[in-house]
């Protein structure tokens, strides 16, 4: 008959895991927050990938037009920084505001934006190159 | 026996999360924040602890101090709320793993472990710039959505609607007079599609609006002024979608709209409709819980709705 007084059960906590966190992120240990401002050490914005065949890239007109728009429609300040590389995500547009910024773009540049390719665009410049293709077809 | 719990005292933080029982298959857990009751760095600091390395870059990457901030207090919401129900064990939020279905919705991905049977918990969350939401069901999918009342449409209304609605919601909208109170049903109605196409999973890109209508009916029920929300879909016209999703709006802290969806519990029976059973809580993770069912903080706004 098996007795078991006097037996302790060791509990191995995964820690390794908690520290691997931190230390493979490297720059992020020594992060910390002031009551002002969330600083965090900046990360460089990799531009996204195209996702149309265009010839060219679009003109910066384009590109201004829509950061107007996007600026606009966002409720942003207009000296905030918003440019061809701005993901719409990152500058805080929800469902709503994509669709209500395809809208505004349609209604500016004289274009009807799919559904298909509405998806699509996730920066100011997929927009703006999406723009002067659609324009581009138009006027054919 | 192999043990999947953390020793207590890796951090003080995670033992005051007040635990929650799981919720029943009939019922839902709605946990909202307010990001201005959220003051303290140094609690903006545990949050940032919680989070893996993926989502602190995810953070980073929003623009503005402010948006960061609500990056950072989703995720941290979504972690210690799930951590709440204690399944088996002590759960470390921060420990919490995360993945994405086909179409990007983020659901809990448990440990594999043959001991151990992941609870079926689903939760969805959504955020408005003064307002972060988090609902969990047990069994069956959950999709949430927030608005702020006073969102202002830039677009004309109508015009909005027929571009991404249905003739019947449109026409809806269109009976309306009142400009502000046209405003306002476009919001709620916005709401309830986006916690539909989040509940079914596919979300605004894969389940486009036009492809599925959502009204109010009168309800089968013993209350004549009862009515209820439902949904008809045109992609399967051969499902009875009207009772597998059950629809429900809020109106939370007088100041946002909030509609959650869910898939009814596969055992419901009879033809009697049945309320949804709601818990509403208000919190401040780490620091303060609040019940706020039944109370003045949430007033629901078609279908029934037991507080609980």
């Amino acid at each position: 008959m098996a007795s078991v007084t006097g037996a302790s059960i060791t509990m191995t906590p995964l820690s390794g895991s908690f520290k691997a966190n931190s230390s493979r992120v490297s720059g992020l240990n020594s992060v910390s927050l002031s009551a002002h401002a969330i600083c965090f050490p900046s990360l460089k914005m990799r531009p996204g990938p195209y996702r149309f065949q265009v010839s060219c890239a679009a003109k910066p007109e384009t590109v201004e037009k829509v950061c107007q728009i996007v600026k606009k429609q966002l409720a942003l300040p207009d000296d905030s920084a918003v440019s061809g590389e701005s993901k719409f995500a990152a500058l805080g547009a929800d469902s709503l505001d994509t669709v209500e910024i395809v809208m505004g773009l349609e209604e500016e540049f004289g274009i009807s934006v799919e559904e298909e390719s509405a998806q699509t665009i996730a920066t100011v410049q997929d927009a703006a190159d999406l723009i002067e293709k659609l324009i581009e077809k138009k006027d054919g | 026996m192999k043990i999947r719990c953390f020793q207590r005292n890796f951090s003080a933080a995670s033992s005051l999360l007040v635990p929650v029982q799981l919720p029943s298959r009939m019922e839902t857990h709605f946990w909202y924040v307010l990001p201005d009751e959220v003051k303290s760095s140094s609690l903006l600091n545990q949050y940032l602890e919680l989070l893996s390395p993926c989502e602190k870059e995810s953070v980073t990457r929003m623009q503005g101090h402010q948006l960061k901030k609500k990056a950072l207090l989703a995720r941290a919401l979504v972690r210690t709320t799930i951590a709440r129900y204690q399944i088996n064990c002590q759960v470390n939020p921060r420990s919490l793993k995360f993945k994405k279905n086909i179409y990007g919705k983020p659901e809990i991905e448990w440990d594999n472990d043959e001991n151990w049977c992941p609870p079926p918990l689903h939760f969805n969350i959504s955020h408005t710039p003064s307002l972060i939401a988090c609902g969990v069901t047990v069994d069956v999918p959950i999709g949430i959505d927030v608005e702020e009342k006073q969102r202002k449409i830039k677009n004309n209304v109508l015009a909005f609607a027929r571009r991404y609605f249905t003739p019947e919601e449109v026409n809806f909208l269109n009976a309306i007079s009142d400009l502000e109170v046209q405003r306002q049903e476009f919001i709620k109605l916005w709401t309830l599609k986006e916690a539909y196409v989040k509940a079914i999973g596919k979300g605004f890109s894969a389940a486009p609006f036009k492809t599925f209508t959502i009204q109010s009916r009168p309800a089968k029920h013993s209350d004549p002024k009862a009515t209820e929300i439902v949904v008809e879909s045109f992609d399967d016209p051969t499902t009875n979608f009207a009772s597998n999703w059950q629809f429900t709006l809020l109106e939370l802290a007088g100041s946002h709209y909030a509609a959650i969806c869910r898939e009814r519990g596969k055992n419901i029976e009879g033809k009697e409709c049945v309320p949804m059973r709601l818990m509403v809580r208000k919190t401040i993770p780490f620091v303060e819980d609040e019940c706020v069912s039944g109370a003045d903080a949430v007033v629901t706004i078609g279908s029934l709705i037991d507080q609980c």
